[in-house]
């Protein structure tokens, strides 16, 4: 005999415990749900009791007379003689367990889908919580895709176990579990009868999702490579056109949709062998019920009530086990997924204690920004940032430049402590920022990240998303100081144009403008812009650098950029190459020593060598 | 625009569709044997179904009257013989479900896809790649999925309700009147559960996609979310989303929880009724147990047919969006093809080696736009009154702002799209005089982020010339540099590209696609030079491979790179739809117009990446 289950049913067992875990504070409910549940498979027997109790106490007493449950039965009908006097009572009495069934599964049913999705929200709300909490270096190393699908596909996989699966499952067990003892009181020999083929009934759908499961793979994976057929000829299709190919792409995508047809029929054989077989098991248990309880009654060793009781209880709980072995396997599907999800709220969020309070953040310290002997690496790679010392005062505006990967962006992100160096530490007016608690620090540092992050929503709350109360004015000035406020105006809704997938699509330099103009309406004490201004001309640059000066005040200011004209517009510029500031100065003065500044600046030279080349008649 | 796959706000439908499921059917039904098969399946187990009661009533019967007899055996023979037809029928019609499901969806793919193949560039442009793609793949699941059932069910159902009630009538008529009479009753009650389902699964589902949006965001968005310290304003966002999930939830799995028990229990109330007022019970012997047993049986037969029946009602309600979306793909009349005269003139001709297949000349010399005007909506034009006469020979750099126009002007010369006004001749013919096949076999198209199959290095450049020997596309590759990347990787040739090229770099793909093109040796070449950064090496090894490809072509190229610009035979910059400025660059920067100023922005540009690196935006 093949083993009932197809997962390792102790692990499946144990993170049973789990979900109780989940349940938390709606366990109770859960149970109860599950006490009703018995309840209302308790009701649904009294339904093939009644005719038992009648048959054999009223119309047909055998030899030896009602058995012991069809009495109890029949004294709860008020006798043999009351039934015969008013045949409305047992009627009367399979309609009350009817409908004590009914209202019983309507309860169950109720607090079952309560308590379950009750649970499930506050399980979405801890994962989505955690995944805005943890450290930026969590999001190194996962993908987005996948930490997506934690948060949704396997939430739902452990919805659908806690709102139906678990709730079948316990009526499938429970009508078994009420049958058996029944049965036995009745008739043990019958008893046995009537539930000989259960065991194999539930060890077959164990085996059959063995095999089938495979075949299930096998066509999600048919469909996989359809998909990536059809979406690479979506992608390609004007090289498609161009080279004439449609009849090759043709070939090729009927091959991979033939695959999938047969994938799909191989399926559908490996499901039609079991249910087929299945249902001859289930059929055959009823047939056994059937001869062997008939043999009894014409032996006169059982009542014709008792007989009909067996046939309709077997009838009752055979046909619903058949599911079990898909469930059993759902349960371990929802062990993989709770696994997955516990990673995500097992892994340490960033300090609790930098929790923000409702109240505005008190100002940062006054003063300069220290960086003092800043190291840093990420994890595997080589030191990104190996002894910086840096210092930008209050109302300086200082440019960070250099070639690519050279740790500029680091530096800003440990700034704001998105990340923490592996050495030395970042003071804001004398203060250690580890001192400040990042909710603070984060609230009063205006920046612009590189790329520039909008939310899907309107400009306005996209703008506004800090103050969401600000009145129009305060809007338009920020983005007129962004330079932004143009594109606006020029929507057809305006600030209430919606951006990102469900709206329209913005070009880069909108993006990185409306950035700073969110950035620019902020409270802060300090601003960052990490390469915000790469996708605007000169022209427009020009006139958000000088509206910036205007209004920085006794702000320091860290500028990352890669333009002559945006370093150039700065009070100080620091060279980083190699993890170390290789160079800083004035641009008066680094212009006049070699470097790579003084490269990026002899681009002015080569530029008036350009035109004159030109001017003069000769294509370079 | 619409969303991607599926709208959730979009209304529901609430009929069904009776002809575009008529046209389906038919499909469905070319899978002629398995389609009989499975109706004759459906038929043989609810026949089976129906009369078993009558059988184990007359076994029953048999043995209480009469004792285990011969007759007896016989009967429980036949009652064996029952349960093996059924399992027989059960198999039947499970493997012709899954014959006709996956033929459906084989068909339906199928024509889909070749329509996709046909259509035009501006069916494309309103609807994103993915949307197309789950037109291919899920909608025609979806639709395939549920169609073998309704066939089934239409005549399973039907089948069970005849049988059963004629047995009934057949037992006792006024015990089956009131059985038929709760008929109805069960009807409305299964409508009224699957229309309330209907409708909060949608709900859920909406939800869902909201949620799923939103963690996305959150995602995606984590630095964005930590630098603004929102944490806080997230959670509570967040939180208003998982309780509406919660609230749509528990009505949803609360209804489809209760919804069969409910049933059942009504039908159970049923039989009660029926045997009371049936006078079933009254006096004594008035029915045999076996009738009784029967009707038991039958009062549980009669339920599933309602409950399955009104389960396809919403399968075709709920599938009725994709099957829509589906027909209207595959009924889609592409915009551009051959007009009736070219077709007629191709089917006549008989043409010479070297002569296109309408008979005409076969190379494209010369391509002259006369007063083309082109609006992607109406409206809003992109170009208008473009006049360029451009020659073998010629290489013509488009140049101008974003959305100036340039990509519409070599859609048009690809007949991608076709003017709306005025008119583009190829050696002096319309170009819609001519065959749309065999003009854009002409084309080499080289794009921006070229397009690669998930295929080995041999193979993508094979698909220039699929009749090409790999000697030939070893030569085409070697012509461009495109061998080197074959001998950089341990597979060589057979070195497969990934999806969407993704395991080589941009640079690699694009020498990869410019050998392709090359191995075609078209008489256009469309060019989109690509913004993003390569490496001064490989940018050197493009610039080679293009001056090769292009030679003694007519080619068209958006151009991004200062070496293409300058070389180009001649410089069109457009704005507005228009030619601003054209010429050769000397003649061009002597004018100091808008192509001096964007070459020397660009000039800048280019020269503060060769410093310092990084990626290009370009400005705006």
């Amino acid at each position: 005999m093949p083993s009932p289950t197809p997962h390792p049913p102790a692990r499946s067992l144990a993170r049973l415990g789990e979900l109780w875990r989940i349940l938390g504070e709606d366990r109770g409910l859960f149970a109860g749900a599950i006490a009703l549940q018995a309840a209302a498979a308790a009701c649904q027997y009294v339904v093939p009791l009644v005719p038992q109790a009648v048959i054999d106490g009223v119309f047909a007493p055998g030899a030896e007379g009602p058995g012991p449950v069809a009495r109890a039965v029949l004294g709860s009908l008020g006798g043999a003689d009351a039934v015969r006097a008013e045949p409305w009572r047992p009627a009367a009495a399979i309609a009350a367990a009817a409908v004590a069934a009914g209202v019983l599964t309507v309860l169950r049913g109720r607090m079952m889908a309560v308590a379950a999705q009750r649970a499930v929200r506050r399980l979405r709300e801890r994962v989505h919580a955690r995944l805005v909490r943890l450290p930026v270096a969590f999001f190194d190393r996962h993908e987005s895709g996948d930490l997506l699908q934690r948060a949704t596909s396997d939430v739902d996989t452990v919805q659908g176990i806690l709102a139906s699966q678990l709730g079948e499952m316990g009526r499938s067990l429970l009508l078994l579990a009420i049958a058996v003892p029944l049965m036995a009181a009745i008739d043990w020999r019958m008893a046995i009868a009537s539930t000989v083929l259960a065991i194999p009934v539930i060890a077959f759908a164990g085996l059959y999702f063995r095999t089938v499961s495979e075949r299930f793979r096998a066509k999600d994976e048919a469909e996989g490579r359809l998909t990536a057929r059809a979406q690479e000829n979506v992608a390609g299709i004007r090289v498609v056109r161009a080279f004439g190919r449609q009849e090759f792409e043709q070939a090729q995508f009927r091959r991979r949709n033939a695959e999938h047809r047969d994938a799909d029929v191989r399926l559908f054989d490996g499901l039609a062998r079991f249910w087929a077989l299945s249902d001859l098991t289930c059929l055959g248990q009823l047939l056994l019920v059937l001869v062997a309880g008939l043999s009894l009654v014409a032996g006169g060793s059982l009542g014709t009530g008792d007989f009909f009781f067996f046939l309709f209880a077997t009838n009752m709980y055979i046909w619903p086990i058949r599911h079990l072995g898909r469930m059993l396997a759902d349960l371990g599907k929802a062990t993989v997924a709770i696994e997955r999800l516990q990673e995500i709220l097992d892994t340490p969020a960033e300090d609790a204690a930098d929790a923000v309070g409702d109240e505005a953040p008190h100002p940062l310290p006054e003063g300069a920004v220290r960086f003092e002997g800043i190291r840093f690496a990420y994890p595997g790679g080589g030191a990104v940032l190996d002894g910086i010392d840096l210092e930008v005062g209050p109302g300086e505006t200082l440019a960070v430049m250099g070639p690519s990967g050279c740790g500029k962006s680091t530096l800003l992100s440990l700034l704001l402590r998105l990340r923490d160096p592996d050495a030395g530490r970042i003071t804001i007016g004398g203060t250690d920022i580890r001192a400040i608690g990042r909710a603070r620090l984060r609230a009063r540092i205006a920046s612009v990240l590189q790329p520039p992050f909008l939310y899907s929503r309107t400009i306005r709350e996209n703008v506004a998303i800090v103050r969401p109360a600000t009145p129009e004015p305060a809007l338009a000035e920020a983005a007129e100081c962004a330079a932004v406020h143009d594109s606006v105006q020029r929507f057809v809704r305006g600030w209430d144009t919606v951006v990102g997938e469900r709206g329209i699509t913005l070009s880069g330099g909108q993006r990185q403008r409306l950035a700073i103009a969110r950035a620019l309406l902020r409270d802060a004490d300090i601003l960052l812009l990490d390469d915000s201004l790469s996708a605007v001309d000169s022209g427009t640059e020009r006139r958000i650098l000088d509206a910036m000066r205007m209004r920085r005040g006794r702000r320091p200011t860290i500028v990352v950029a890669h333009r002559l004209s945006t370093l150039a517009a700065a009070d100080r510029i620091v060279v980083l190459d190699g993890g170390r500031i290789a160079d800083q100065g004035t641009h008066a003065e680094l212009a006049a020593r070699d470097g790579l500044y003084r490269r990026l600046w002899s681009i002015q030279s080569e530029l008036e060598d350009e035109e004159r080349t030109a001017a003069a008649g000769g294509a370079a | 625009m619409s969303a991607h796959t599926e709208d959730p706000d979009a209304p529901a439908s609430t009929r069904i569709s009776l002809r575009l499921w008529r046209g389906i059917l038919r499909t469905a039904l070319e899978e002629r044997t398995s389609a009989v098969l499975l109706v004759g399946g459906g038929i043989a187990i609810a026949a089976i179904e129906a009369t078993r009661p009558l059988v184990n009533a007359a076994l029953i019967d048999e043995a209480v009257a009469n004792g285990i007899t011969p007759r007896f055996w016989w009967i429980a023979a036949a009652w064996g013989a029952m349960a093996a037809g059924f399992a027989i029928g059960v198999a039947t019609f499970i493997r012709s479900a899954g014959r006709v499901s996956a033929g459906l969806a084989f068909r339906m793919r199928e024509r889909a896809f070749a329509r996709l193949q046909e259509l035009d560039f501006g069916y494309f442009d309103r609807r994103p790649a993915g949307w197309l793609v789950s037109r291919v793949t899920a909608d025609c699941g979806k639709v395939s999925g549920i169609a073998p059932w309704v066939i089934l069910d239409a005549f399973w159902a039907t089948t069970i309700v005849g049988l059963s009630a004629a047995c009934m009538l057949w037992l006792d008529w006024r015990v089956a009147a009131w059985m038929l009479a709760l008929l109805p009753a069960l009807a409305a009650m299964a409508a009224f559960f699957q229309a309330r389902l209907l409708r909060s699964s949608r709900l859920v589902r909406r939800s869902n996609s909201r949620i799923m949006a939103y963690l996305g965001e959150s995602i995606n968005g984590v630095r964005t979310t930590k630098s603004l310290a929102r944490e806080p304003d997230a959670d509570a966002e967040f939180a208003a989303l998982a309780a509406e999930m919660e609230g749509h939830s528990v009505r949803n799995s609360f209804q489809s929880a209760v919804f069969v028990p409910i049933v059942t229990s009504a039908s159970f109330l049923g039989v009660a009724i029926a045997l009371w007022r049936g006078g079933l019970l009254a006096g004594d012997g008035a029915m045999g147990p076996g009738t009784l047993v029967a009707f038991m049986q039958y009062a549980l037969l009669f339920t599933w047919p309602v409950i399955d029946a009104s389960q396809r009602v919403v399968d075709l309600l709920s599938a009725q969006a994709a099957a829509e979306r589906v027909q209207s793909l595959i009924d889609t009349v592409p915009g551009i093809r051959d007009s009736p005269a070219v077709a007629a003139r191709i089917a006549r001709a008989r043409p010479a080696p070297g002569e296109a297949p309408d008979g005409g000349r076969g190379r494209i010399g010369r391509v002259a736009f006369e007063g083309v005007s082109f609006a992607y909506v109406e409206g809003e034009p992109v170009l208008s009154g473009f006049s360029l006469d451009v020659r073998a020979g010629e290489t013509v750099a488009l140049v101008g702002p974003t959305g100036a126009g340039k990509s519409t002007i070599v859609n048009l010369a690809a007949r991608f799209y076709e003017p709306t006004a005025g008119r583009i001749l190829l050696d002096g013919v319309d170009m819609r005089e001519r065959p749309l096949a065999w003009h854009q076999g002409r084309l080499g198209v080289v794009q921006q982020s070229p397009w690669l199959r998930n295929a080995s290095l041999l193979e993508n450049i094979r698909y220039g010339r699929l009749d090409a020997t790999d000697e030939e596309v070893r030569a085409a590759a070697a012509a461009v540099g495109a061998d080197a990347i074959a001998s950089a990787v341990p597979e060589g040739w057979d070195f497969v590209v990934g999806e969407a090229g993704e395991r080589l770099s941009l640079g690699q793909r694009q020498l990869v696609s410019l050998a392709r093109a090359f191995l075609k040796d078209p008489d256009v070449f469309i060019l989109d030079e690509a913004t993003s950064s390569v490496d001064s090496e490989t940018e050197r090894a493009i610039q080679r491979a293009i001056d090769r490809v292009l030679r003694d072509r007519i080619s068209f190229v958006i151009a991004h790179r200062l070496s293409t610009i300058r070389r180009a035979t001649r410089i069109v910059l457009v704005d507005g739809g228009r030619i601003v400025e054209s010429g050769t660059h000397a003649e061009l920067m002597r004018a100091r117009g808008p192509y001096h100023d964007l070459y020397m922005e660009q000039f800048v540009h280019d020269r503060e990446r060769m410093v310092l690196g990084g990626g290009l935006t370009l400005p705006e």
